[in-house]
């Protein structure tokens, strides 16, 4: 039986061109789809390539001045942009701290809209003046972007529901569900085999179609092809458990009208709804503190801090005499008293700053937990994890780059309050960034979702539908 | 006829328990939406009063300080949530919230609360626009996919015609019947929402007049969509291909096509990264005065100029000080390269917009989309207006600023303090958003569009339906 199910199934969908337009329209979905992505990729490598040029040209300048001073020729800049002052190099030339696109980016735009891939920290600039948001257009935002994620998620269940939600409601409704009763087989096995067989040929039409589409895009199959079979594993088990639902709906619902509401339904609840319930729920139980009063606590503090500087710089290098030891001058000017405010700032403001990371990071894991809830939900955190653009991978980014920040501070200080001046020697030693991708990226979820579609098999299977077999006829 | 068929679809929908659970399912999510909102927009607005509060507090406050020091000290510009924020939310996730004020450089607004969240606020927030815009449209189309086909699958349809039943008579009563318990849902929902915000102790800029603006453009985008599922309806011949087939022109028409609309726009006409619009505004500034740097040309200039207009040989001789005459030109300098880099920004944004119009021919959703933010003051259009009025102030108090201290002090002085009291005869920050009427005119094309699509519909209906 499964012979002659599979050659007719076959002879079916090719005759009424189902194979040919299934093709045809994910070629184009994906293509488009990974264009962008490419586009949105190419864009951001551009822009870091710009900075960091940009950086080494002003690089080259600032060295022949410092060279030239060094000499002792005459240069013409002004006094307080001397580039022997530290304060001058560690405003002007500060680094390009990156976050460089993974080679799987295109797949999912996830956060990389929103965020920017750079920032340029200085020594006297604070914390809460890197903006880590990128300048883009909040309607582009709104509407987000047509990406490969968003091919899978959103369209693929439709495709599979329109190519799947009257297998058995057809025959009854073409009057051959009477033929096909007289065959030695049960019904369920019957749908089971044919949905199958649909899977199959759908599953063989996205891998084709999928790698004619990255082949054209030049993506690196050599390189990368382990983020590939991850993709098609997760594209695989996604549509895997919207044929278990089609087949359920199939044999639970007998108009195909019905099956194609109830499909839809689902649709709307897995991919629509609960994602936004999930993520109202998140906000309100983890409300985010007000930036904007945070802002009120800021200035507060700041100006504080500013009637006191005299005393705060004082203390300040009591805890610090390593700073100013070996200065001989004992001057101190608007910059000491400045860095050591900003410090103590950071201090103070620590348990606020923090206060807004642990409400992210609660609200984070109370979406993940739940996230099983909506096979949309476990898909798109998946692929926005293989694509590097997961929230949790821009927020690495800014502790990665916060850290960073302290340690380019860190460098001048001593020079600073040493009254010391920053000599061509000393270039070598700026530190320098690179970001590391944390690798914690777990499959378990999709195994879960995996788990949970063999579950709705055997549930249909060992859970007889109240009509009997006869009823399914009539 | 038209009664008649009326009547009877309405009798049928009634007893489907489908429709019947979706149409509640939809007002549950409704009230839960407005609920929620309703609780955001009241703690957005207390943060709102208490934060302008504080930062006029803090900068009344200062103390005897040089008016130079006081505009780097600077202060915030916090915008205000409006009232039919309530209904749609718009761009506010993703604009900030907060622009700070200070001399030699206009910020953009900070905090964007989209920045805050979890990934999971990409999917969209359970807000009134969610249900309106993706939810009811739904269902419409499940109340209406099967209404003409059903009759065909029937055979009642030859039935009617024998009866001497018109065509477009009977499509009309149908539209009605399912138009009717739409605007039924959508009716309720303003008229509580106007109680609701009526009865907000400080509700603002509230005015119904813009409500039943919003209410007409939901109306008119709800027609626009039965006519288009009633077409599907009438030129198929099975209620499941036609279900399928209205749900892909909804995916298409809400989803897919301003997605597409939104990286066309994105690649046609980018905006620089945050860290390049600053490297060219620094470039730009470079060349020109600099209200600290008495040394540059720029500088050597303005002093030559400003000896010869007054007819004095030296600086001190002035009837001003001339440090703090230098650092107004210089930020009257600035002020023009701001406008220049951010009028850049708002070119980029109306050819992006010209995309958005284009794809809105093909799309309804798109006009809905920009009329409603625009009617609730929660567009990027706003936003704008919003943001310049910020600068505006910014300018005007830079030069409150710097006119005190050219006139209370010497040249040179630069020890020179303002009185404590000084600080708070700065007048206050005052936001007028544009009226009902300034937004209607600025949206025209999409009430074009939209009015476009709203006849162009019907013409269509009738058309497909003359002769069932």
């Amino acid at each position: 039986m499964l012979r002659y199910n599979f050659k007719y199934e076959w002879l079916l969908l090719i005759r009424n061109r189902w194979i040919q337009l299934l093709s045809i329209l994910l070629f184009l979905l994906f293509g488009f789809a990974v264009y962008n992505g490419n586009q949105k990729v190419e864009a951001r490598q551009a822009n870091i390539e710009t900075a960091v040029n940009e950086l080494k040209t002003q690089e080259a300048e600032t060295l022949s001045v410092l060279d030239s001073l060094e000499k002792g020729h005459k240069v013409s800049v002004s006094r307080w942009r001397l580039p022997s002052r530290p304060v001058v190099i560690g405003n002007s030339l500060s680094r390009v701290v990156n976050m460089p696109a993974k080679s799987t980016a295109f797949i999912a735009t996830g956060q990389s809209d929103l965020f920017s891939h750079y920032v340029e920290p200085t020594v006297t600039g604070d914390d809460l003046s890197l903006s880590y948001t990128e300048m883009t257009s909040p309607v582009q935002l709104l509407f987000g972007s047509f990406d490969l994620a968003f091919v899978i998620i959103y369209l693929l269940p439709l495709l599979i529901i329109a190519f799947s939600f009257n297998v058995l409601a057809s025959e009854r409704e073409s009057g051959t569900l009477k033929l096909l009763a007289s065959q030695p087989i049960r019904i369920r096995t019957w749908v089971l085999q044919k949905l199958g067989l649909r899977f199959f040929w759908l599953v063989l039409c996205i891998c084709i179609t999928l790698i004619i589409v990255f082949a054209i895009f030049s993506f690196h199959f050599a390189a990368n092809w382990t983020s590939l079979l991850v993709l098609l594993a997760y594209i695989i088990v996604y549509a895997l458990f919207w044929f278990v639902l089609a087949f359920a709906t199939n044999i639970w619902i007998h108009s195909s009208a019905k099956n194609a509401i109830a499909l839809i339904g689902f649709w709307v609840l897995f991919v629509l709804l609960s994602p936004s319930i999930l993520n109202q729920l998140s906000n309100s139980l983890y409300p985010m503190p007000s930036r904007t009063l945070m802002l009120n606590q800021v200035r507060t503090l700041k100006a504080e801090a500013t009637k006191k500087q005299d005393e705060i710089l004082d203390s300040y290098l009591r805890d610090h005499p390593e700073y100013a030891i070996n200065d001989s001058t004992q001057t101190r000017n608007f910059y000491h008293r400045y860095m050591a405010t900003q410090n103590l700032i950071k201090e103070e403001l620590r348990p606020v700053v923090e206060k807004f990371e642990t409400q992210l990071e609660s609200q984070h894991q109370w979406a993940h937990t739940f996230s099983w809830l909506s096979p949309a939900l476990t898909v798109q955190n998946a692929l926005n994890d293989l694509a590097g653009t997961s929230e949790k991978d821009y927020q690495e980014f800014r502790h990665q780059s916060l850290a960073f920040a302290q340690e380019w501070r860190n460098f001048f200080l001593p020079f600073m309050f040493n009254n010391q001046e920053f000599k061509k020697s000393d270039y070598k030693n700026l530190p320098a960034f690179e970001f590391t991708y944390k690798k914690d990226a777990t499959h378990l979820r999709i195994l879960g979702l995996l788990g949970m579609s063999l579950l709705i098999i055997l549930f249909v299977f060992v859970l007889k539908p109240k009509n009997k077999q006869v009823n399914i006829v009539a | 006829m038209i009664l008649h068929t009326f009547k009877k679809e309405t009798k049928e929908l009634w007893r489907d328990g489908r429709v019947r659970i979706a149409f509640f399912i939809v007002l549950l999510l409704t009230t839960i939406a407005v609920f929620i909102s309703t609780n955001h927009y009241k703690n957005v607005n207390e943060q709102y009063v208490e934060a302008s509060a504080n930062e006029r507090e803090v900068w009344d406050n200062q103390g005897e300080k040089n008016p130079h020091s006081a505009a780097h000290y600077g202060t915030y510009a916090f915008k205000p949530k409006y009232p039919l924020s309530l209904i749609d939310q718009g761009v506010d996730k993703y604009t900030g919230t907060s622009i700070f004020l200070e001399a030699h450089n206009r910020n953009e607004a900070q905090f964007i609360a989209a920045s805050d969240q979890t990934g999971l606020a990409r999917f969209g927030d359970l807000t009134p626009d969610f249900i309106l815009l993706f939810m009811i449209p739904l269902l419409l189309i499940l109340i209406a996919y099967n209404s003409i086909t059903k009759e065909k699958e029937r055979g009642t349809l030859t039935l009617l015609n024998s009866q001497g039943a018109i065509g477009w008579k009977i499509v009309l009563g149908k539209w009605i019947a399912i138009f009717f318990p739409v605007s039924i849902l959508l009716f309720v929902l303003f008229i509580s929402t106007g109680l609701l915000l009526s009865n907000l102790p400080d509700f603002g800029v509230f005015s119904w007049s813009s409500l039943f603006a919003l209410f007409v453009t939901y109306m008119i985008y709800y027609a626009i969509f039965i006519n288009l599922v009633l077409i599907i309806s009438a030129s198929v011949k099975k209620s499941g291909i036609a279900l399928v087939l209205s749900l892909s022109v909804w995916i298409l028409i809400c989803l897919v096509l301003p997605k597409m609309a939104s990286n066309l726009a994105e690649y046609k006409y980018p905006y620089p990264t945050r860290q390049e619009f600053a490297a060219n505004v620094a470039k730009d500034k470079k060349l020109g005065l600099d209200g600290h740097n008495p040394w540059s040309k720029a500088a050597k200039e303005l002093e030559e100029q400003t000896l010869k207009e007054y007819g004095v040989d030296s600086l001190s001789q002035l009837p001003f000080n001339y440090d703090a005459y230098r650092m107004q030109k210089g930020e009257e300098h600035e002020a023009e390269i701001f406008f220049k880099h951010y009028n850049y920004l708002k070119t980029q944004y109306s050819n992006q917009n010209g995309i958005y119009q284009t794809l809105a021919t093909v799309s309804p959703y798109l006009p809905t989309r920009f009329l409603s933010m625009a009617i609730a003051k929660t567009d990027y259009n706003t936003h704008w207006d919003f943001s310049d009025a910020a600068e505006n102030y910014r300018i005007e108090t830079q030069k409150f600023l710097n006119d005190h201290f050219a006139k209370e002090s010497k040249l040179g002085e630069w020890g020179f303090k303002a009185d404590a009291g000084f600080w708070k005869q700065l007048p206050k920050f005052n936001y007028e958003p544009p009226s009902l009427s300034e937004i209607m005119k600025t949206n025209t094309s999409s009430i074009i569009i939209m009015l476009v699509w709203f006849i162009g519909s019907f013409t269509l209906l009738f058309f497909t339906t003359k002769s069932l």
